[in-house]
């Protein structure tokens, strides 16, 4: 045994060698993400469809979902990470987290999937169902142009909070870039230069879709 | 759209009627150990920012003494290891919760946490002491005294630090962090006079951070840490006992003691109790 | 399942949980407080000021809505300290959240000011108002009413983050809550009970600020 307690260095600086670790957790901090707001928004519609569309979906389902927005994400995150192994399938903190973030998108999302639908005018709708359409195609043809472009905005402000959140998913032991910050901080002893890096990616992702955004409403705005 | 209503519905519900209408298991047939030696996998929960008994090495793997006792386990188990890095709070929970098989996490045996979780023989012996800043003037735990003290969450430092913070009336001054890391940054960028560790630890940090030095040991009693696992099985709690003393008996445990802390290794014999 | 659930311990803690939650709220008012004063000046900054000014509340707004809160949060506590600036964990939490929410009300305060026409200034000044009554009696008010549902909204996402301080080692309603199981080991019933507290405080934030608004907006 050539290494011994003197000659092991318990601490090492921050290296080239940790790149590809922040690379990789970035990749996952993007791969929960993605997931997450994909299949969360996809739910998230069908739920404000139905909250537009049904009394009772409105008094049982929206109470449900609000329950999702008035619960920090962390707490939602630590007791459903804690729920499943009791019913013995113990869970990874990757799925753990991807279910708990698409639950919670799909919350946000459904509120402003039944705004985008309330901002359709409603002699519009009367006027396609008059021409023959469907109720579905109403809803495909008609509803859906206009109330994505409604929606846009507010969702991608959802979005871009649940790519932000999706830091939360570290407390699950996720590796994603807010742990791999914390790793390597624990190593390094660097705390400062590292979280401005994670800080410097983060924004690198979120700033220009924000401002993109922000420039298509305005053209819109104007069509 | 009744479906998904039905859906949500039943789910919540079956979650509501878990949680509050389960009391009692209801599954005792495979124990423990069975479960480990069919799935052929051992999830080893460990603490990863303990140096030198667990940390990362420069390529972010898990190493150090607990990451080899947790190796050589399944190994003699003949299973795959997969390491659980947890925070010192998580540990007992990862066992209640079943997220984990067996913590090697330094964790003292106390009888509070033995009606929790159950705990083999000692496997490693530490004491408590301080870590301080170079100029802060503590020497003896007295010093201490409304000091800015930080700790790790849910360790029995903790617990028996807060004690005698409650007598002192200092218990505002006591700063919990989730990772002993965090205390020693805490400590070495001032924002604690003082931190709860272990003396193992001492020398690694003291190593790394110029500004700090080895304070006084904490006076209460030695800490006899040993390996966790679910309470009611019996079976592998015996097995874990009977590794600890393989790892005794081999030579391994002077092995990895010496190769991370240096030194001799203590003795895991408990003075005048006959166990 | 193999799991018993306890509640005892959690219902002798329900005290120290009360306690707690007046903490977690605490903080959130005292960080909109702070952050809707810090926001009124990054948003006039952003109106009316010259370029250096400008470029700073530009900075803010956009560093505060762009990165994750708890990195924020981070930030503030280890990050501040490499450079020796040592903040208690109240503090930690209370200049995060505070940092946080001026960046997102600046925003919404900014828009308010936009919404407000022009000649109502010019009006105001013509009927003989000074500059400054012109603001305190016509401009804001009407801003006022205009971002009342976006700061309500803000209110509540204060104490939804505040829950980020028991990551800094604030004993706020997480934090104190996480403390609590780890002295008993029942994580999943103490955050069960954690999220019902949230629950409460958030319905009562937005039922406060539904009756308020009835009492300000009706005229």
């Amino acid at each position: 045994m050539s290494e011994t307690a003197s000659t092991i260095q318990f601490f090492t600086g921050f290296s080239l060698n940790d790149l590809p670790f922040l690379a990789e957790a970035a990749g996952n901090t993007l791969l929960i993400s993605v997931i997450s707001i994909s299949i969360g928004s996809v739910f998230g519609c069908l739920f404000g469809w139905a909250l537009y569309a049904s009394k009772y979906a409105r008094i049982f389902l929206g109470s449900i979902l609000d329950v999702f927005r008035s619960v920090p994400l962390i707490i939602q995150l630590l007791l459903f990470f804690n729920f499943f192994p009791i019913l013995g399938f113990p869970l990874e903190p990757f799925a753990a987290g991807c279910i708990v973030l698409i639950v919670y998108t799909s919350a946000l999302v459904a509120q402003v999937a039944r705004g985008g639908i309330e901002a359709v005018p409603e002699p519009m709708r009367r006027a396609s169902r008059s021409l023959g359409m469907s109720y579905f195609q109403d809803m495909r043809y008609v509803v859906w142009p206009i109330g994505a472009r409604a929606m846009l905005p507010a969702w991608t402000g959802v979005a871009l909070g649940v790519l932000k959140d999706s830091a939360l998913v570290s407390v699950l032991g996720y590796l994603e870039l807010l742990r791999a910050s914390q790793i390597l901080i624990t190593r390094t002893q660097e705390p400062f230069i590292i979280l401005a890096i994670v800080g410097a990616f983060y924004f690198a992702l979120s700033y220009p879709i924000g401002k993109l955004t922000a420039k298509l409403e305005q053209r819109w705005q104007y069509d | 759209m009744s479906q998904i209503l039905k859906r949500f519905s039943s789910v919540a519900a079956l979650a509501t009627t878990a949680a509050l209408a389960f009391t009692l298991s209801t599954n005792a047939n495979a124990d423990k150990l069975d479960d480990v030696i069919s799935e052929g996998e051992l999830r080893c929960g460990v603490v990863l920012d303990f140096p030198p008994i667990g940390y990362r090495d420069a390529n972010n793997q898990p190493a150090g003494f607990d990451v080899d006792y947790c190796k050589d386990l399944a190994a003699a188990l003949d299973v795959d290891s997969k390491i659980v890095p947890l925070t010192w709070a998580e540990r007992l929970p990862a066992i209640v919760n079943n997220r984990a098989d067996v913590i090697f996490g330094g964790t003292s045996d106390s009888l509070q946490r033995a009606k929790t979780v159950g705990f083999s023989i000692p496997y490693a012996i530490y004491y408590a002491q301080a870590i301080v800043s170079k100029e802060g003037g503590i020497k003896t735990f007295e010093d201490m005294k409304g000091k800015r003290i930080a700790g790790a969450v849910g360790t029995v430092p903790e617990k028996e630090f807060l004690k005698y913070a409650k007598k002192w009336g200092t218990e505002n001054l006591y700063q919990g962090y989730q990772s002993e890391n965090e205390v020693f940054l805490a400590v070495a960028q001032g924002k604690a006079d003082a931190g709860l560790t272990t003396n193992t630890t001492i020398k690694p940090v003291v190593g790394q951070f110029k500004t700090l030095a080895a304070g006084p040991r904490m006076p209460w009693t030695t800490d006899y840490t040993s390996v966790a696992g679910p309470r009611k099985d019996i079976a592998w709690l015996n097995y874990l006992n009977l590794f600890v003393t393989h790892q005794v008996r081999s030579g391994r445990y002077q092995e990895l003691w010496g190769k991370y802390v240096g030194g001799e290794a203590p003795s895991l014999r408990i003075p005048n109790v006959m166990y | 399942m193999d799991y018993t659930f306890h509640w005892r311990p959690v219902i002798k803690a329900l005290p120290d949980l009360f306690s707690a939650a007046l903490i977690t709220l605490e903080a959130a008012v005292l960080s909109m407080i702070v952050g809707i004063i810090i926001g009124l000046i990054l948003a006039m900054m952003r109106l009316y000021g010259n370029r250096p000014m400008y470029f700073f509340a530009t900075v803010w707004v956009e560093l505060a809505r762009n990165t994750p809160a708890l990195l924020q949060l981070f930030f503030f506590g280890f990050g501040l300290g490499a450079f020796g600036w040592h903040l208690s964990p109240f503090m930690i939490v209370l200049c995060g959240l505070a940092f946080n929410n001026a960046g997102y009300l600046a925003e919404n305060f900014r828009g308010g000011f936009q919404a407000i026409p022009k000649p109502q200034y010019n009006a105001a000044r013509c009927l003989g108002m000074s500059a400054s009554q012109t603001y305190t009696r016509i401009i804001i008010p009407q801003v006022f009413k205009l971002v009342y549902y976006p700061m309500t909204n803000q209110m509540v996402w204060a104490v939804l983050m505040s829950s980020l301080g028991m990551l800094v080692g604030f004993r706020e309603l997480s934090g104190a809550t996480q403390f609590l199981a780890s002295n008993t080991f029942r994580l999943f019933e103490f955050f069960l009970v954690a999220a019902v507290f949230y629950y409460v405080l958030v319905k009562l934030i937005l039922l406060v600020a539904h009756l308020i608004s009835r009492k300000l907006f009706t005229y």
